[in-house]
């Protein structure tokens, strides 16, 4: 699933040749970037009151970073295209793309939570 | 019950079905959605920035700054200053209060402040196109989507009001 995301954010690129929308990829790499440094889905550290204060408030702000970003790559896309440096097609390709990304990660997040 | 005065539980006005599922689900997906919020206010601004013919001035900018000062403001409060007046403490609770106070007097400011701008360079301004106006709506856009996620972050932080400890909740 997260292969075919990549393949529908190039293949926004590739079909319209034009490089532009390759900028969304700078949000890609910066939406995991606050799970990776902060750990954060879902604190089952066994805290009794749903993780202390501190911690908690750093997943938090973790989740608000994640979020912001990912924001950010549904966002690029349309400025783009409002400014008409790309096409509507490529457009559309590219939420597509920011589409499929983010339903692998609820799927992800969905099947590790399983687990515990 | 340590309420002062007239207090109503919130099971009398909201169902009790919304409030569970408020309970379940905001501390893991309302930072992310406050994020998304901030992140959609942002980038409003930017687009009609970047889509601008005129140059627009840097006093424009200042409904957002403003915005997200308040943003960070209203959630530098501890929740577990708020939850209960002590007599015996350290006046805590009427900091964190006023604080709140403050931050809600900012915030207010921003909103206004957005409008203002609107109404001042944009709407009233016979030259422009409609498409040149958009700066204007924008910043709009942009200042109610920051405070609209400063609030959802402050409420979806850390257990809120509707949870049954009695008081007991800062250990």
């Amino acid at each position: 699933m997260f292969s075919s995301g990549i393949l529908l954010q190039l293949l926004g690129c590739v079909l319209w040749q034009n490089w532009w929308p390759m900028l969304t990829g700078i949000m890609y790499i910066l939406v995991p970037m606050p799970y990776i440094f902060f750990g954060a889905v879902g604190g089952d550290s066994g805290y009794s009151l749903y993780g202390s204060n501190l911690e908690s408030g750093w997943i938090d702000a973790g989740k608000f970073l994640a979020g912001f970003s990912a924001v950010g790559s549904i966002a690029i896309p349309a400025i783009l295209a409002h400014a008409q440096v790309i096409t509507t097609g490529a457009l559309i390709m590219e939420l597509a793309a920011a589409l499929v990304l983010g339903a692998t990660c609820i799927v992800y997040d969905y099947f590790n939570s399983k687990d515990d | 019950m340590l309420c002062p005065g007239t207090c109503y539980s919130a099971e009398y006005f909201i169902s009790p079905a919304l409030i569970q599922w408020w309970n379940e689900n905001a501390r893991r997906w309302g930072p992310i959605v406050s994020g998304v919020l901030f992140g959609a206010g942002w980038w409003f601004w930017a687009d009609a920035i970047a889509l601008s013919p005129h140059r627009v001035p840097f006093d424009q900018y200042l409904p957002g700054i403003i915005a997200t000062l308040a943003l960070v403001m209203i959630n530098l409060i501890r929740k577990d200053e708020l939850a209960d007046i002590d007599p015996f403490d350290d006046a805590s609770y009427c900091r964190a209060r006023v604080w709140l106070f403050l931050s809600y007097v900012v915030s207010f400011a921003s909103l206004v402040a957005a409008v203002w701008v609107m109404i001042q360079h944009y709407s009233s301004n016979p030259d422009f196109t409609p498409a040149e106006k958009w700066p204007g709506a924008a910043g709009i856009f942009q200042v109610s989507f920051i405070l609209g996620s400063a609030l959802l972050f402050f409420i979806s932080r850390t257990p809120g009001n509707s949870s049954s400890y009695d008081g007991y909740g800062a250990f």
